[in-house]
């Protein structure tokens, strides 16, 4: 063959630098990628760094192919790279979102030459999750920087239809890859590669497509609901729609339904008597215009807070048959195939103590205190079969205290603190006028959660919150900030992670580096 | 194992002209059974883990060679095998993780370079330096220049590192010396192919065996041998290393058309280098360089009169040298001086960083630098500033778009791991008694010193936790606790840590985390790993060992167990008992045990038997959000849900599909009292009769008395 049937050289070849997580089937992404490129004749190199059994941690695979057949035996090899540049990556994907964020700030994805594809779902970091309330990191900046900083940028949630497919979402991402029509290999070299490749192929094949058509814009992505879920239409409550502004229509008529269940239609009235000043010391303050978003706000915390979850309301919520339902599709029961429910509870003194009477409570409480001094255990661990007769019958022997709730020292106990709350809300908000210093009050009832000693440390905060701050003539002399800000204070100190992290992890601004075993970012 | 190599077994067999495809450090494996290699050892660690575990599943192929394949019980033992090559024309290799496999192995290696060797004697060195590094960052180069070992840094690609294998035996022979080769992460890992050479049947070997041993006391490192052996390293062999360098031209010159600069680097850089050079358009794809380059296959010792002859006449130098203190800098520095050589300016270190790995950026940077600094002629300086600039400004538009640097996500336990529990438990104690000091080791159990249990204050080495907590035991006001793995028990532990601790009676809690294999290595064999076949060797009980020592106060506990596991550990550090408490945690790798499980699983269930499936779960109306079970237990498995109860707005925690039930959960919120928000699911797979009428029973019931009408369980 002569020279000039030799097509000219290529200046430099074609990169990709794939960012998954442990256990996700990166390698054998990779591979498949190999064997597609020794399928159409192309030199290729991989890379990776498997290092210890990081199941759970990032990680990168780096191939570079030179796509060109050689039209003779080549002399020359072309020579690649083993570790990726920023700002030289043709080919960027991303099994989950937060990685591709990362390859973001690294500077793998540039707009003169890199297609990202990635999956648009989350897995969470730990850093994310061991934070009270909500530690994650907001999806939509990288959603919305994507098309910004990419040549062109693909994402779609891989995660879900690698489930649809009955496959791992390595072969989703490689479709996507695929119908990108970034990867210069032929379709049909890519599936080759995962037919070649043996076990699971068929599966692998069926979520190659989805992503391929996924990406090419054959099928469209459904977008996944971001927005929260609207509240479902509970039967509309007639005084609701007759005494409160229609804004609220949809929260009350909720509300008096949850709280109907939980004790009775006294105490869903209750509620309503309460919601009712909050709407009037908002007019005051100005909310009637913006749908009373603050009046709205305490309403939703309060009936959360009506309907704390003691042990008759877990064994009430344990019992339901739409759990057994969820739980059922949760664990993939086929019709036919028996479930088990075993329910991990480790009922207490103090969770009896919260049902029983103020005086015998008492008692109890006392007897807890004792015990707890000497080190001694006051609970007991209990593995309940609630799909079992008798574990079932247990649970709902408790739901059978319910009427006499309304004796129970817990119920009296957060009665009181409820009237407590509403009396500063309305106080502070007619004197003060100030929406925010009303907003940080209103947040105050997000203190009293959990159980045990998350529970124990709200209401600590809680207390200190009324005793200190809005119980306390001389804090409010302060002035309206200050008190504001000191209620925020004692707010994030209790909601804070209890755990601080070591000073070394934590992320520092511009300072420097986090001393961590991967590269940071 | 973590997994089968049959296939890169099937590769070893491969004759001359064929082609091998597949990772770097098996084409070594390859290579040394091309280079007529009698006898292979070393101690598993990434890197190179691969080399051993496919030699291990290699009998065949290693018997009709007559090679013999030992896993060592440390690198020192490794190291030690070396000494089969001081008197025998026996060709060996040994191999590590590096730089701490080099640290363990290093009083071996000393003896070794100091008699020298008459068989070529190879250590493969897995340099695990950089990204994804799981050790300290020192470089193995400085090993070679005590000890006198010439030191390989192939360009890492498989011709040029299979190349290196042989001519490291060449070497090694020619000058009596010991050789390294040092193959970077990614090179290990580098998939590429090679054409084969024939495998080569050692001359001595399990089927040709030396009939009559050699003494030579000369080969004694010990008065009088010791003064004349090290005067002989640098006399005779130094010298016979440095002409078969030459002469054989392990390094590389490649010429460029600016020949007033030049750049000299690490062999294993030269990937990386030629790709920031094609980004300034320096070279092209097949490596042309427009800058002249010497490339150092060989970075130990250096040839003066090559350096020599590179260096004059130019304006500049690039010293491109990954890792700290600089030897070849200074070496380049000293060489010039000494052959009075002055013009040009030698740059390395001032313009490239000190420490750390010389990534894509780096060495692009470096390169970029040096570029403005000496502004060559033919070089468009826009052109480059525009390439480092380009960088830096999506570095900087990303930082404004994302604001907040995403999470980092580094390693942790797998799902269902069983040493996860035992830090749970003693998390828990560890808040009970307000703090204890904690001893920890290597091994996976090294990841407790992340969050989210943050426990564990010294790692001192491999099976060295135990002696690491005695200097601090005496002044501590609890009794210490030290965590070792029953990897590091063999590794280093029992004679350095354990033996030790009950000799002295030492007043000391150590648990050991019994999971059957070096887990964080890929799962490889241990004395003390269940059900060994015969040729896979035979098994030594950790607690036998240990009762046979002489410890008295020993518990046995299952992991899952986490309110027991805290209960022994409570007692452990508070029994009148004096003398070492061990606390045995048993609980094997759950990847192991999920591979052996798998296929009996799906087995049974195929041949139609009950078949349970286990999973935890939590009830998403229960949890109210304060994530203690996360900073308890941290599985990954357990994570966050936006909450579907539209009332509330934060997420509720949920465990997802990868559960494989192992409890840990569950056990956690009873430990520690959390929440009643944990149940476990069991769905029974084939159920028998027994099973379809308890179930109909149960369904009627629940049926009937549920809350919210009629439902099925």
């Amino acid at each position: 063959m002569s020279a000039a049937m030799e097509p000219a050289a290529l200046a430099r070849p074609f990169t990709i630098l794939v960012a998954a997580l442990g256990g996700e089937g990166g390698g054998v992404l990779a591979d498949w990628i190999i064997d597609a490129a020794l399928h159409e004749g192309f030199p290729v190199q991989s890379t990776s760094i498997p290092g210890v059994s990081q199941r759970t941690g990032a990680t990168t695979y780096y191939l570079e192919l030179y796509p060109q057949r050689p039209a003779t035996p080549m002399v020359k090899q072309p020579v690649m790279a083993l570790l990726p540049s920023p700002g030289a990556i043709d080919l960027m994907a991303a099994s989950e979102l937060v990685e591709a964020g990362r390859a973001m700030q690294n500077a793998f994805v540039t707009a003169d030459r890199t297609t990202l594809v990635a999956s648009s779902h989350r897995i969470f970091a730990t850093s994310e999750k061991v934070v009270p309330s909500d530690g994650r990191y907001a999806s939509e900046k990288i959603i919305s920087a994507a098309p910004q900083l990419a040549r062109r940028a693909i994402l779609f949630d891989m995660a879900r239809l690698a489930q649809e497919a009955g496959t791992v979402i390595n072969a989703v991402l490689f479709g996507a890859m695929s119908g990108s029509g970034a990867l210069p290999l032929s379709r049909e070299a890519c599936e080759a590669a995962i037919r070649g490749a043996g076990k699971g192929a068929e599966a692998s094949l069926r979520g190659f497509a989805l992503g391929f058509s996924h990406a090419s814009g054959e099928l469209t992505m459904v977008a996944p609901p971001v927005a929260k879920p609207t509240i479902p239409t509970a039967p509309p409550v007639e005084r609701v729609m007759k005494d409160f502004p229609a804004a609220l229509h949809d929260l009350l008529n909720e509300a008096v339904r949850r709280l109907t269940e939980y004790q009775d239609v006294a105490y869903a009235d209750q509620y309503l008597d309460r919601v009712h000043p909050l709407v009037a010391v908002e007019r005051e303050i100005g909310g009637a215009e913006s749908d009373f978003p603050l009046a709205r706000e305490a309403a939703r915390l309060m009936v959360l807070w009506m309907a704390y979850e003691d042990v008759i309301r877990v064994a009430e919520l344990k019992t339901r048959a739409s759990r057994f339902r969820r739980l059922r599709a949760e664990a993939g029961a086929k019709p036919g195939q028996p479930l088990v429910v075993v329910d991990y509870l480790k009922p207490g003194a103090e969770e009896l103590a919260d049902i029983l009477p103020e005086s015998l409570a008492a008692h109890l409480r006392a007897w807890v205190a004792r015990r707890r001094l000497h080190g001694r255990a006051t609970d007991f661990g209990l593995r309940l079969r609630s799909t079992s007769i008798s574990g079932f019958l247990a649970l709902r022997l408790l739901v059978l205290f319910k009427p006499w709730r309304r004796q129970a020292a817990r119920f009296k106990m957060e009665q009181l603190a409820i009237e407590r709350w509403l009396g500063a809300i309305k106080r502070f908000g007619l004197a003060s006028l100030d929406r925010e210093l009303v907003s940080e009050i209103i947040q105050c009832a997000a203190l009293l959660r959990g159980y045990g000693d998350t529970q124990r440390r709200g209401r600590k905060a809680f207390e200190e919150v009324f005793e200190t701050l809005l119980e306390n003539e001389s804090a409010a002399i302060k002035g309206l900030d200050k008190l504001t800000r000191a209620i925020r204070a004692i707010r994030s100190a209790a909601l804070a992670n209890p755990d601080a992290p070591p000073p070394a992890l934590a992320v520092s601004g511009s300072g420097g580096k986090p001393v961590i075993w991967l590269k940071a970012g | 194992m973590e997994r089968s190599f049959k296939a890169e077994v099937d590769q070893l067999r491969l004759a001359e002209g064929q082609t091998f495809t597949g990772e770097g450090i098996l084409a070594v494996t390859k290579a040394l059974l091309q280079s007529g290699v009698a006898y292979v050892g070393g101690y598993q660690g990434a890197p190179v883990s691969h080399l051993m575990d496919v030699l291990a599943d290699a009998h065949e192929v290693l018997d009709e060679l007559g090679v013999h394949f030992e896993a060592a019980g440390n690198e020192a033992g490794a190291a030690a095998m070396l000494g089969a090559s001081i008197n025998y024309p026996l060709r060996g290799a040994v191999t590590w993780k590096s730089v701490v496999g080099t640290n363990v192995a290093s009083d071996a290696l000393s003896n070794l370079a100091s008699v020298g060797v008459t068989g070529g004697a190879l250590i493969i060195i897995g340099e695990d330096y950089g990204e994804g590094a799981s050790i300290i960052q020192e470089r193995s180069h400085s090993f070679a220049m005590k000890s006198q070992m010439w030191l390989l840094d192939p360009r890492p690609n498989l011709p040029s590192i299979v190349n290196m294998v042989g001519k490291g035996f060449e070497l090694s022979e020619a000058s009596n010396t010991p050789v390294m080769l040092e193959l970077r992460i990614r090179a290990c890992h580098v998939h590429g192919s090679f054409v084969c050479r024939d495998n080569l049947k050692p001359k001595f070997s399990k089927l040709n065996r030396i009939a009559k041993p050699i003494f030579d006391v000369e080969r004694i490192p010990m008065p009088p041998s010791n003064y004349a052996q090290e005067k002989h390293k640098v006399e005779v062999r130094m010298p016979a290393a440095l002409k078969f360098i030459r002469e054989q031209k392990l390094n590389e010159f490649f010429t460029g058309e600016l020949h007033d600069i030049g750049i000299i680097l690490q062999g294993g850089l030269y990937n990386t280098l030629i790709r920031a050079l094609q980004q300034f358009g320096l070279a092209d794809a097949f490596g042309a360089s427009k800058i002249p380059l010497y490339v150092l296959n060989v970075t130990y010792p250096l040839l003066p009169d090559e350096v020599a002859h590179f260096c004059s006449g130019k304006r500049a130098v690039l010293v491109v040298e990954e890792g700290q203190p600089a030897h070849l800098e200074e070496a380049i520095n000293s060489i010039l001086r000494r052959a009075d050589i002055n013009d040009p300016h030698v740059i390395g270190k001032d313009i490239l960083p000190l420490a750390g790995e010389y990534t894509g950026e780096v060495v692009l940077g470096g390169v970029g630098r040096f570029l403005q600094l000496m502004l060559p002629d033919g070089v468009d300086q826009a052109g480059v500033a525009q390439v480092l600039d380009g960088i830096t400004q999506a570095k900087q538009r990303a930082a404004e778009l994302l604001g907040e640097r995403v999470p980092l996500r580094p390693p942790g336990f797998c799902i269902g791991c069983p040493e996860r529990p035992v830090f749970s438990a003693l998390k828990l104690v560890d808040k009970e008694v307000g703090g204890i000091h904690i001893s920890s080791d290597i091994g996976c159990h090294t990841f407790s010193t992340l969050p989210p249990f943050n426990l564990g204050n010294t790692v001192l080495g491999f099976g060295l936790s135990l002696a690491a907590s005695s200097g601090v035991s005496a002044s501590m006001g609890q009794r210490v606790v030290t965590v070792m793995g029953d990897g590091g028990f063999w590794h280093n532990g029992l004679s350095s840590g354990v033996t030790n601790a009950i000799f002295r009676n030492d007043d000391r809690v150590l648990i050991i985390m019994e999971n059957g294999y070096t887990s964080a290595t890929g799962t490889q064999n241990i004395p003390s790993t269940p059900g060994l076949t015969a040729q896979q060797g035979v098994s030594i009980s950790i607690e036998g060992t240990l009762r046979g020592m002489g410890v008295k106060w020993l518990e046995r506990v299952d992991n899952y167990a986490v309110g027991n596991v805290a209960e022994v550990l409570r007692r452990a550090m508070t029994t009148p008992e004096t003398g070492l408490k061990v606390i045995i945690a048993d609980g094997e790798c759950m990847l192991e045990r999920q591979r052996r499980l798998r296929p009996v699983n799906a087995a049974r269930l195929a041949d139609g038997g009950r078949v349970v499936r286990t999973r935890f779960g939590v009830d998403e109306d229960v949890c109210t959000g304060d994530r203690s079970c996360i900073r308890l237990s941290g599985c990954p498995s357990l994570t966050l849900k936006d909450n579907p109860d539209p009332l509330r707005t934060e997420p509720v925690t949920t465990v997802n599909n990868g559960c494989v039930g192992c409890g840990l959960c569950g056990e956690v919120a009873q430990a520690a009292a959390l929440c009643p928000s944990f149940y476990r699911t069991e769905v029974i797979q084939n159920p028998g009769w027994t099973d379809r009428f308890m179930q109909g029973l149960r369904q009627w019931t629940i049926g009937r008395l549920s809350g919210d009408g009629r439902g099925q369980a």
